[in-house]
């Protein structure tokens, strides 16, 4: 008996509440958002959707209703930012743009990738690039780098230590440190929340 | 209400009494502001002999108010603080005249266009803006003048532009009606896009057999001089007098002697793209636009004419008709209206490359597959594809392509047909191919007129036609040139990718390439769309801010063919009243030239935009045509002595409304 | 070939070209200083930062750590250039909604001085291709043309961000059929040939390669299939970070997606400036070409030797 209410009864009405998301739009000067009159051009231009569950135009539909669940929604960072929506869209919205605005939003409440987080947190933050070469670990593209004749280390941040520290003066005062130990701090209590969760269940 | 007997005397020595009327215009002005402490304000400006308040001063009531104080001689001058101008300006002018007084003498303060509904939460500063609104106000009256209007006479003749479905039913009726009209169509036929058509919804009339009786009828009508191959080169002066050159372009054929017998179309060499076949079919540089053209006259397109001389042979035209040294003639005309009815320009969808519009040869646009579908088309009614020339078992047709498109270069507005015909399209290659596959891709289907939801449920239920809501993303073609298309189904939420064997683009309607020429020619204004502007979007669909020129058609924005038989018909309608009349008021706003005061340096003249000032001779001074002066005052700007006065906006009286914003008046009367 | 320096570059680096894909760099700064450009180092320039992931994450921090990086170019008073989509496609967006957004301008300039630095805006950050096509014209580089390919099939792979979004690029809007990289490659002698969905996206921008690798690589399976089927000789680009998933991708995707497509793939992925240097006849070695090492696990992972012996059959 239980296990036919799991499997059929789902109580998904849309309650039409106010989109807090949307208002973050507004503020943020993005309210092209709610020129939207759905036509799927972007959608129907996407390279990911094709191969994905990502949809371009449901994703901003969601925002501009207010279901919370798309910011949590691996979909969004599926978009590889062609920009072919932006370019197609007869309402002139800037669609990769408020997507863009829809992950930061999403990072704000802590729904972040663990690869994306290590990526910013670790390396960005500690080297200056998204892709180094310093450390052990990289050795042979520092002498890849010097089979072609060019100094192992470039002359980016890696010999400039103090470029270094610029940048993490920067995002400190920008708020991106604070803005990723919060999502750590989010995401971590979201884990032990679901773990939890498994315990329960397992324990039932 | 009728006009007093008695006439109240006016002079510029005559003591101004200033009435004041503020009106509440329900919660429109009195729900912002107090009127009562208005109507007292009033009160205590000079010459201001009495105020009064009312609930809306442009009722009956209201304007019997008025009528009731200037009969019992209270006041010569009549100020209501209400509306815009715009709006009752008239009204009251014609209170004051039916009241004896001169309706020159009232001048409205405009207390809430100004005022209250642009400061609706400020009721603070909305008051003060009135009392300056209705001191300015003051200031003017107390230097009005009497001025007469001017009345010109209507010539009863009406020149339309553009002989299409609009232009046709235009001229029939007037010329019914008994007026004369030149109805000039610079293609070589009447009939417009209209005879490009194959049938028409929802009715599914042919539309040649529903045009052809209208053709006939223009041809027939003996009111109508038909100027067909001509076009409009210069319109000179004013409401009921428009002088008008139509420059008649040469056929090269002399149409007494042509009998139509085609031989010459058969023996030319030269050929080029048919613009009536859109591009689908050949024709040769002597031609006739398609066989049933009214009037049926052969033309040579000297442009592409090598003149070999071949048609000129009297073995090829018999009755010797060829003239190569055919010129233009010019025909000078004076009509009393004008009526613009130029219709439209196709949208070229080129640019949008996702279509592959200009580069697949299977794509093509809506218009093109009219023709296709035409039987008298370059398929005699058989569609085909253009790679291989067979029936396509397939078609994808894809809306708005050009319209609601909000990004450069695209038209914002939604033309309205598009979602008809296409449905009737699709229907007509179900009629045909009852196995084809025909989709009809969406963003929202507008069937809003008479038998057109009906005439959409049908194609859907009874022909199988495929509504996908999905704008289409990019298309390409494969190895065989079918188009494949990329799309979302937004009902579905998911992407499809679809071939087609043909792919039917439905392009949107835009104004004129060249609609700019004729808004120069007839100073008429075109909105932001590129269509011309009607007086007013509600009210006055069928005329444009300059008197005597009407529009109708497409000309003034996308429409159906009954809704543009029914903008026709109004345009010629409105027009009759003027030529009925007989004879039109104008506004007296004209400028006036002091002749002790001019120096004949001619500033104005070289200034003047509508050429109605004129050089007298003999007196050496500047002389002004009142009928054809719009008031703008220009010339009174630029006359380095101060000889141009313009009517109505003196010196004086600018100075005095100046003078009354800035500083407030002595309270007690006489203060100046 | 002129001795004076006609064009003078602060050149932005990035982070796949010299850290992955050093042969780039070798060949950018070969072949500009063949053409008489000058490239200025930029010191303590960061990662640009990369568009699909940092701006996804925070754009105020992705705008400043923009700003920054151009200021370093300012500072060596000429515009940046850069051969990677993904910088240029930071970089120059960064510059326009700066200016044309004088309240972001100020916030930025804000932070900026908290380490000394001030962006003004007045150089426009360039790519390779657009300091080679519109800076110094297709007529000036063919003047340095020495060789030319008698039978070389190029599929040319633009990527996204070179044209896109085209309100902020210098292609006139075009971004549907742009064919200034086709120019230059034909410049060469080689054909650039037509392929199924010519202008669709690598797959690995916009955070998609960090955050799931499969997908990436099923984006970069369809393109390699049509370039195949196109009779491709060779993958010519203008991104390293297309080049990389073009290349190290081409690996990824013989294995994720062995059993649906056939053949591996073998077809080499070459940067456009270095197609470019060997039909000017420089040594193949300036270009970055030749392996003068024996390290594993490094670019270029796809083997390029089809094109080498093309090099020295058609050329030499």
């Amino acid at each position: 008996m239980s296990d036919n209410i799991e499997k059929y009864i789902k109580r998904k009405v849309y309650k039409g509440t106010t989109s807090k998301i949307a208002q973050k739009f507004v503020d943020a000067g993005l309210e092209k958002l709610r020129a939207c009159i759905n036509c799927g051009t972007c959608t129907g231009s996407c390279p990911s959707g094709r191969r994905t569950a990502y949809r371009t135009r449901s994703a901003l539909r969601r925002a501009l209703t207010g279901d919370e669940s798309v910011l949590s929604d691996i979909d969004i960072w599926l978009c590889s930012t062609c920009y072919y929506c932006y370019e197609r869209c007869p309402r002139d919205i800037p669609v990769t743009d408020m997507i863009i605005k829809l992950r930061n939003i999403a990072v704000e409440e802590g729904y972040i990738l663990d690869s994306h987080f290590d990526l910013a947190s670790s390396i960005f933050y500690e080297t200056g690039h998204g892709v180094p070469a310093n450390g052990e670990n990289n050795k042979k593209w520092r002498d890849l780098r010097e089979s072609y004749g060019l100094p192992p280390l470039p002359p980016t941040v890696h010999s400039y230590p103090e470029a270094v520290k610029e940048c993490q003066t920067l995002m400190k005062e920008v708020g991106f440190r604070a803005l990723l130990d919060n999502a750590k701090k989010l995401k971590d209590k979201r884990k032990i929340a679901e773990e939890k969760e498994e315990n329960q269940k397992e324990g039932k | 209400m009728t006009e007093s007997e008695k006439k109240i005397k006016v002079t510029r020595k005559t003591r101004p009494k200033i009435g004041v009327y503020v009106c509440h215009c329900g919660i429109n002005i009195a729900g912002v502001v107090d009127v009562y402490a208005l109507k007292d304000y009033a009160l205590s400006l000079p010459d201001v002999v009495l105020a009064r308040e009312y609930k809306f001063m442009c009722s009956d009531n209201g304007q019997n108010i008025i009528k009731e104080d200037i009969e019992a001689g209270l006041i010569n001058r009549v100020i209501v603080a209400a509306c815009s101008p715009r709006m009752h300006e008239p009204t009251f002018r014609l209170v004051c005249k039916e009241a004896g007084l001169n309706q020159f003498l009232f001048e409205q303060a405009n207390i809430r266009e100004h005022a209250t509904w642009v400061n609706m939460n400020d009721s603070e500063g909305a008051y003060k803006i009135s009392q300056d609104h209705i001191r300015m106000a003051v200031a003017k009256a107390r230097m009005l003048l009497p001025l007469e209007v001017q009345k010109v006479s209507v010539e009863p003749s009406c020149l339309i532009i553009g002989a299409g479905i609009a232009g046709m039913n235009s001229a029939i009726d007037l010329a019914k009606e008994g007026y004369k009209v030149y109805l000039v169509e610079r293609t070589p036929t009447i009939g417009g896009h209209m005879a490009q058509l194959d049938k028409t919804f929802p009715t599914m009339d042919c539309s040649a057999c529903i045009i052809t009786p209208r053709m006939v009828d223009v041809a027939r009508e003996k009111n109508i001089e038909l100027l067909t191959y001509s076009e409009v080169v210069d319109v000179a002066g004013y409401v009921g007098n428009f002088e008008v050159t139509i420059m008649k372009k040469p056929h090269y054929v002399d149409q007494e002697a042509c009998t139509g017998c085609g031989t010459c179309v058969e023996s030319c060499p030269v050929s080029v793209g048919n613009e009536f076949e859109l591009g689908l079919a050949p024709r040769k540089a002597i031609y006739i636009p398609f066989p049933q053209a009214v009037p049926g006259e052969y033309t040579i397109d000297m442009e592409n004419c090598i003149q070999c001389g071949i048609c000129a042979r009297p073995d090829v035209c018999e009755p010797d008709a060829i003239r190569y040294d055919d010129k233009p003639e010019y025909l000078k005309v004076k009509v009393g209206t004008i009526i613009i009815a130029t219709g439209w320009d196709p949208y070229d969808p080129t640019p949008l490359k996702q279509y592959g519009y200009g580069r697949y040869p299977n794509v093509i646009t809506a218009f093109q597959m009219e023709r296709l579908l035409s039987s008298y088309g370059p398929v005699l009614g058989k569609p085909v594809r253009p790679s291989d020339l067979k029936a396509p078992h397939s078609i994808a047709f894809l809306q708005c392509v050009g319209s609601r498109n909000f990004r450069e270069g695209g038209n914002k507005y939604c033309s309205r047909v598009c979602c008809m015909y296409a449905t009737k399209q699709a229907r007509q290659y179900k009629e045909k191919h009852p196995e084809s596959d025909v989709y009809i891709f969406y963003m929202d289907i507008r069937a809003f007129g008479r038998g057109y939801e009906e005439f959409y449920e049908s194609a859907a239920e009874n022909y199988g036609i495929n509504y996908i809501r999905g704008r289409i993303a990019e298309v390409w073609e494969d190895k065989d040139h079918n188009i494949v298309i990329r799309a979302e189904d937004t009902l579905m939420q998911t992407p499809i990718e679809l071939t087609v064997d043909l792919f039917v683009l439905s392009i949107g309607l835009e104004a004129m390439a060249d609609a700019d020429k004729i808004s120069s020619l007839l100073s008429v204004q075109r909105s932001e769309d590129g269509f011309f502007m009607e007086a007013h979007p509600k009210l006055r669909p069928v005329d444009t801010l300059t008197d005597g020129i009407f529009i109708a058609g497409v000309a003034q924005g996308p429409k159906d063919i009954p809704d543009t038989v029914a903008q026709a018909k109004g345009a010629a309608s409105s027009a009759s009243v003027l030529m009925a009349q007989g004879e039109v008021e104008i506004e007296p706003y004209y400028s006036v030239v002091l002749d002790h005061l001019c120096s004949g340096c001619r500033t104005c003249q070289s200034l003047c935009p509508f050429g109605a000032i004129d050089f007298d001779e003999f007196k050496k001074i500047a002389v002004v045509n009142s009928a054809l002066c719009k008031g703008c005052g220009t010339c009174v700007s630029a006359c380095p002595s101060g000889a141009m006065v313009q009517n109505h906006f003196t010196d004086i009286q600018l100075n005095s409304i100046i003078n009354f914003a800035v500083k407030q008046p002595p309270i007690e009367n006489g203060g100046k | 070939m002129s001795e004076q320096k006609n064009w003078r570059y602060a050149f932005f680096l990035g982070c796949v070209i010299p850290n992955r894909y050093p042969m780039i760099e070798r060949s950018i700064r070969d072949v500009f200083e063949e053409l008489g450009a000058e490239l200025l180092d930029m010191p303590g320039a960061s990662c640009c930062p990369a568009p699909g992931v940092f701006r996804g994450f925070h754009i105020p921090t992705w705008l400043v750590i923009a700003a920054r990086n151009i200021a370093i170019a300012e500072e060596l008073g000429v515009s940046l250039v850069t051969g990677c989509n993904g910088c240029y496609g930071t970089l120059r967006d960064a510059w326009w909604d700066l200016e044309h957004n004088s309240e972001e301008k100020k916030n930025v300039n804000k932070l900026l001085a908290k380490i000394g630095k001030e962006y003004k805006g007045n150089f426009e950050p360039k790519h390779v291709i657009q300091a080679l096509y519109l800076d110094m014209g297709k007529e000036y580089i063919r003047g340095f043309i020495k060789h030319k390919f008698k039978d070389l099939k190029v599929a040319v792979h633009y990527g996204c961000h070179i044209v896109k979004p085209s309100d902020k690029r210098p292609w006139d809007g075009e971004y549907e059929n742009p064919t200034f990289l086709d120019e230059i490659v034909e410049l060469t002698g080689a054909t650039s040939i037509e392929y199924k969905e010519k202008f669709m996206c690598c797959g690995a921008g916009g955070a998609v390669r960090t955050a799931v690798k499969e997908v990436a690589a099923d984006f970069t399976r369809e393109k390699l299939v049509n370039m195949r089927e196109a009779g491709a000789d060779i993958i010519i680009n203008c991104c390293p970070f297309c080049h990389l998933q073009l290349d190290l991708g081409q690996l990824e995707v013989n294995n994720f997606y062995k059993d649906i497509i056939g053949e591996p793939f073998h077809i080499p992925v070459i940067y456009i400036t270095q197609l470019l240097g060997v039909a000017m006849g420089m040594d193949p070695s300036r270009l970055g070409l030749i392996k003068h090492h024996d390290l594993k696990g490094v670019s270029p992972f796809i083997s390029i030797q089809p094109f080498l012996d093309m090099v020295k059959e058609q050329l030499i």
